[in-house]
């Protein structure tokens, strides 16, 4: 079954292209990383999915629902964020029980456990917490709601290492023993890249890969060696990154089109073959340039 | 993980129960208000003296109406308030749309000025009571019936609900565009200073006049209720497409 369906989906502030022209489907109890550089419409697009804003135009349908104010929409999909407000009257306890009575999944028990797990007090109030315990309470919600399409906006904002590390643990045991749609949005991909099945990395607007992580783990290669080997070895080919490490040593990324023949080949001529990390890669996939930050302090 | 489907009335009452805890703070601020009202009524709403040759009368007419007016404007500005973006956010957080978030605040607001109307009326007892003991003078009491407090209270919550149902459209419209925090103050003066250009009665007077004249009790009640239906109306049409946590 399809969660989510999007064609086409466009979304314009003051006249720029926040989503250009955005296709995608997400398929049921899968857990999706949304990838990209800042200010690149990730947050634009969870929130039309959520039914908080309205698309400019294009399609977008949720458990093939028009979302934006579709109350059905709104019971099976939760949006967390460190923006999420709640009323500064309410203890955190009572925020809790106003939860429970909305949605029908509630699991107070794990609400319950994790809310002592994480040291907070029943009577403190939320518009009180530190940036780091706000997030952390957020995703308590969100997960005790157990709700089959789970967002989560850059749920870490503020957590310490630690904390991450437990969220991705919870967030992994509670999928697996109740499996729903998730969207994970991170820039913390290297913590994450074990969690996620696949990956929706997003540039300009637009879809640019959406790709199951195993095979994005074998997407790309790297070749490291001498220069002037390396760029007869890349030749042709796209390339994705390139930095020159020292006088004459160049590391460069390609697109992963080489046979075990080939490998062989290049490690004879003398070339470093090895793997890129998923996190680097949509570092390269997303950047305007090849070289990073370098070129902007090179060839001046 | 199966989907659920949600009745519309159901989530509507959850919404409500949710922001009578919610905004609990504004019940509070409602008895501050009327505490300091009925202070401020203890002088006494209108004096007259009457002097003869070796005869001296004073009458104090005192009233709780003062407490009706404070009310009338907390209730304008809690109106005011629930539209405002925290609060509609706050919805957003759990499960609504935004009728049925407008449907719960509309029904809060209307409990909000049954009890505002209901101890406002009251409090003329309270006010009695402090001047009973107080004053030496003698007191006589006019309107102190059952029946007319029970009339007093009812019109008391139908003026108090039809201000926040002001209130609640001019909310809306400020959401829609910070603009008119500044165009409904220029149209409000506006058309005062326009009416006595033209030397004649302000429209506003119409529109209050509309109400406070009205003999019949029954078509006051209408009159009140369809007036506060279609404000309610309008901002929920305005809200219904508005986006949020934007």
């Amino acid at each position: 079954m399809k969660v989510i369906e999007c064609n086409n989906l466009t979304k314009t502030y003051l006249r720029k292209n926040v989503l250009n022209q955005l296709s995608f489907t997400i398929e049921e109890n899968k857990i999706t990383g949304l990838i990209g550089r800042n200010g690149v419409g990730k947050t634009t697009l969870l929130k039309i999915l959520a039914g908080f804003i309205k698309e400019t135009s294009g399609e977008v349908k949720v458990f093939s629902e028009y979302p934006f104010n579709n109350l059905n929409v709104s019971a099976n999909l939760i949006f967390v964020d460190d923006q999420m407000s709640f009323p500064p009257a309410l203890q955190l306890y009572e925020l809790l029980e106003v939860a429970k009575s909305f949605y029908p999944n509630w699991d107070m028990e794990l609400a319950k456990r994790l809310f002592d797990y994480f040291g907070f007090d029943p009577k403190h109030y939320h518009h009180r917490l530190s940036k780091g315990k706000t997030s952390t309470f957020n995703m308590i919600v969100g997960l005790a709601a157990r709700c089959p399409l789970t967002i989560f906006d850059e749920p870490t904002t503020g957590m310490d290492a630690a904390v991450r590390k437990d969220f991705y643990r919870a967030l992994l045991k509670d999928y697996l023993a109740f499996p729903r749609t998730m969207i994970l949005s991170s820039h913390h991909l290297d913590e994450i890249d074990d969690l996620l099945e696949d990956v929706l990395l997003i540039k300009d607007g637009k879809k640019h890969l959406h790709l199951p992580m195993e095979e994005l783990k074998e997407w790309a290669i790297a070749l490291k060696g001498r220069a002037e080997i390396v760029n007869e070895w890349t030749g042709n080919r796209e390339i994705l990154y390139e930095n020159l490490i020292g006088k004459d040593t160049m590391y460069t990324v390609v697109k992963n089109d080489f046979n075990e023949t080939l490998r062989q080949k290049a490690s004879l001529a003398g070339l470093e073959i090895s793997s890129v990390p998923v996190s680097d890669l949509c570092v390269y996939l997303t950047s305007e340039s090849k070289g990073g930050i370098d070129d902007v302090f090179n060839n001046r | 993980m199966s989907l659920t489907t949600v009745n519309l009335l159901n989530n509507i009452k959850k919404l409500y129960l949710f922001k009578l805890k919610a905004n609990i703070d504004s019940f509070s601020s409602l008895i501050g208000i009327q505490l300091l009202a009925l202070l401020f009524s203890l002088g006494g709403v209108t004096t007259i003296g009457s002097f003869s040759s070796n005869l001296h009368i004073d009458i104090k007419y005192y009233s709780a109406d003062l407490v009706i007016v404070f009310t009338m404007i907390w209730s304008f500005v809690t109106a005011i308030t629930i539209t405002t973006k925290p609060y509609r956010n706050h919805d957003f957080s759990f499960v609504t749309n935004r009728l049925t978030s407008s449907v719960a605040n509309i029904l809060f607001l209307f409990t909000a000025s049954m009890l505002g109307g209901i101890t406002a009326m009251l409090s003329g007892n309270l006010l009695k009571i402090a001047i009973t003991l107080l004053l030496d003078e003698p007191l006589y009491l006019i309107h102190g019936g059952v029946g007319e407090i029970a009339i007093g209270a009812v019109a008391a919550i139908l003026y108090i609900f039809g201000i926040s149902a002001i209130g609640y459209f001019i909310g809306a419209l400020v959401q829609v565009s910070k603009l008119f925090i500044l165009l409904l103050p220029i149209l409000l003066i506006g058309s005062l200073y326009f009416d006595g250009m033209l030397q004649r009665d302000p429209i506003i007077t119409d529109f209050f006049k509309f109400f406070l004249f009205e003999a019949s009790f029954l078509i006051f009640i209408v009159k009140a209720l369809l007036t506060s239906v279609l404000f309610f109306l309008a901002s929920i049409v305005i809200l219904n497409r508005m986006e949020v946590r934007r």
